[in-house]
């Protein structure tokens, strides 16, 4: 037996959530150059109607979930300057829930990743009000394309992980319905049908690389002579970063003026030259060999060390969005075939 | 084509000439075309050319992980051919020391750039080995270089503002736009200045439009228009728009096209008393 949600059903519940004032976000295209894009540029956003939603016809959005959990900015608190006190104004937490429709499972696993460095010796109120905040409703992947690499980091298109609701697509435009958790029950309490129909999970992409292999190279040390023609052709920029799910580095900064201001944090990238930066003028990731390496380790050894889970959900959207096609993938492929 | 230039390629490594080539390839067929770094004459035949190859390969000669790799020979379209006429002009490259392969070009992409809908420069002019031979007419697009801004013009800059905002709210501040561009090989962007701040680093509308108007300023009468920042940017901001503003500024001003002519003078760093000056106010 399962439950089943048709898809008109789907947009009907989403134009209720809307009308009752919820904030819901999911995929929408809101591209505006197509012609140089190539394709339509499909973002999680703020939907303001149902049929804004994309559940299906494309691979992925181009940013990721963690928008929503862990914006791009953020104020700490503010500061005023009173004579020679400084009065702290305490940033005000978040307070509307939001519901994240047709998130993709490599985007929803990176939520119970994050969910470990988030609380680890220091508990970061911002994003576990979040995340409190936050129902996903996940969509299992039917299609994929090269840049998917799920199944090679022990991730699939119907990984559970992170999701309140996993949707898993069937004949006929209906979805079979998971409700994972109690927010996702909740969510959807006498939306769904009953029947003795089931969706047929899909398999997801060929396995593209050795783990073990990547695993091995890696414990061999840093100081492999591979680095540098690996990295060469990055450019150093965030695209990379910012948009993968589980990337969740952060540069905190004062902006203000003589009379006071905010303390913000800003998401920042390990690929930047800045970022390693000393006072003193050096850096101890001097080229961007070594600020690859510092990448793959941390997603791939380190992290995995910590938490006990790869940084990494093989959604690809590293290496789609870099402007020349390098990434997570490339690199593993390259590196897993020579051990 | 292909084999010309592969045979060139393999040439110039065997002779000693360069110690890598910087050109396209594929890891396998069914890859995308990246930009790889030929080091060996046995690996020319990882080299290709065709309608995807879409980076402007002058930006890696600013990279020093590649000036690492010795003399060098490159790659170039003819719109990536104007950026290392600046680079010169500017006295980033030593051209006498570099070995610049032009393909002759026809246009990249399915559907083809904007930028190659209106190319004037499908061969490159001033290569020192010069491979294919383009099909396309090179002057009769010319006059269509700012249609795309010409159109947008027509919009009342209440409209223009509300397109702006709604763009560069998307910015996520990645600097995508900024790493492709080979006119971006300040060893200190503006933006990465912290003692003081000059531009703010948040990716809010206000520090956004702090950065966008910038990088189109310090871009105005150098930016070659190979629309790299464009193609690159994950937000799928029209920067093209912008940099098309730029350079009308300097065409209709100056009457200078950067990387056209190798006897103009930059805009920005030569000074002649037939300049424009109307516009300060």
């Amino acid at each position: 037996m399962s439950e089943l949600l048709a898809k008109k059903d789907i947009l009907r519940l989403v134009e209720q959530w809307l009308a009752a004032g919820r904030r819901v976000a999911g995929p929408r295209c809101v591209n505006a150059n197509a012609q140089h894009r190539q394709t339509d540029l499909i973002n999680y956003a703020w939907l303001t109607k149902a049929d804004e939603l994309k559940l299906d016809g494309f691979i992925r959005p181009t940013n990721s979930i963690k928008d929503f959990v862990f914006p791009r900015h953020e104020k700490l608190y503010g500061y005023q300057f009173k004579g020679k006190q400084i009065e702290l104004v305490p940033a005000e937490l978040p307070t509307a829930e939001q519901i994240v429709i047709g998130a993709r499972p490599c985007d929803a696993a990176a939520l119970a990743i994050l969910d470990a460095v988030f609380n680890w010796d220091f508990k970061d109120e911002f994003y576990n009000r979040r995340r409190e905040l936050t129902t996903v409703v996940t969509v299992a992947c039917a299609k994929y394309d090269d840049f998917c690499f799920c199944t090679s980091v022990g991730d699939g298109p119907c990984d559970p992980r992170g999701s309140d609701v996993l949707l898993i697509p069937m004949d006929g435009d209906r979805y079979e319905v998971r409700c994972l958790t109690e927010k996702g029950k909740k969510l959807l309490a006498g939306a769904t049908a009953t029947s003795s129909e089931t969706a047929k999970e899909p398999e997801g992409p060929p396995v593209r690389f050795d783990l073990d292999a990547v695993g091995k190279f890696l414990a061999g040390g840093y100081e492999q002579p591979d680095w540098p023609d690996l990295a060469r052709r990055c450019l150093g920029c965030g695209a990379c970063a910012y948009t993968c799910p589980t990337c969740h580095c952060f540069d905190i900064v004062d902006e203000g003026s003589a009379s006071g201001g905010v303390r913000v944090r800003n998401w920042d990238a390990c690929q930047f030259t800045m970022f390693t930066a000393h006072a003193s003028g050096h850096n101890p990731r001097g080229d961007q060999a070594q600020r690859q390496r510092q990448r793959i380790h941390h997603k791939f050894q380190i992290y995995p060390e910590k938490f006990g889970q790869l940084l990494c959900t093989g959604c690809g959207n590293c290496s789609r969005n870099c402007p020349v096609e390098m990434g997570v993938l490339p690199v593993l492929k390259t590196i897993a075939a020579k051990t | 084509m292909l084999d010309e230039l592969r045979q060139t390629c393999r040439r110039l490594l065997q002779d000693g000439a360069v110690q890598a080539v910087i050109g396209y390839g594929r890891a396998s067929p069914d890859d995308p075309v990246v930009p790889i770094f030929v080091t060996k004459p046995e690996e020319v035949d990882r080299l290709v050319w065709d309608d995807h190859c879409f980076a402007n390969l002058t930006k890696y000669l600013s990279r020093k992980e590649v000036l690492s790799l010795g003399k060098l020979a490159i790659c170039v379209k003819g719109c990536d051919e104007r950026a290392l006429l600046v680079l010169e002009k500017e006295s980033q490259i030593d051209r006498s020391q570099i070995t610049v392969i032009g393909l002759a070009c026809d246009g990249v992409g399915q559907p083809r750039l904007p930028k190659c809908e209106s190319c004037d420069v499908h061969t490159p002019r001033r290569a020192d080995v010069a491979i294919g031979k383009a099909t396309a007419p090179d002057d009769a697009a010319a006059g269509k270089r700012y249609a795309e801004l010409e159109e947008f013009l027509k919009k009342t800059p209440e409209q223009r503002m509300a397109y702006w905002k709604a763009e560069l709210a998307r910015c996520i501040k990645c600097y995508a736009c900024r790493q492709v561009c080979p006119m971006c090989y300040c060893r200190q962007c503006i933006v990465d200045k912290n003692r003081p701040v000059s531009i703010s680093t948040s990716a809010t509308l206000k520090g956004n439009f702090a950065w966008h108007i910038n990088r189109a300023f310090h871009l105005a009468g150098r930016c070659v228009g190979c629309d790299e920042c464009t193609r690159a940017c994950p937000a799928g901001i029209d920067l093209r728009l912008l940099n098309l503003s730029m350079a009308k500024a300097a065409e209709d001003g100056f009457g200078y096209r950067p990387g056209m002519d190798p006897n103009a003078e930059p805009i920005i760093g030569a000074y002649s008393q037939q300049d424009h000056e109307e516009f300060i106010r």
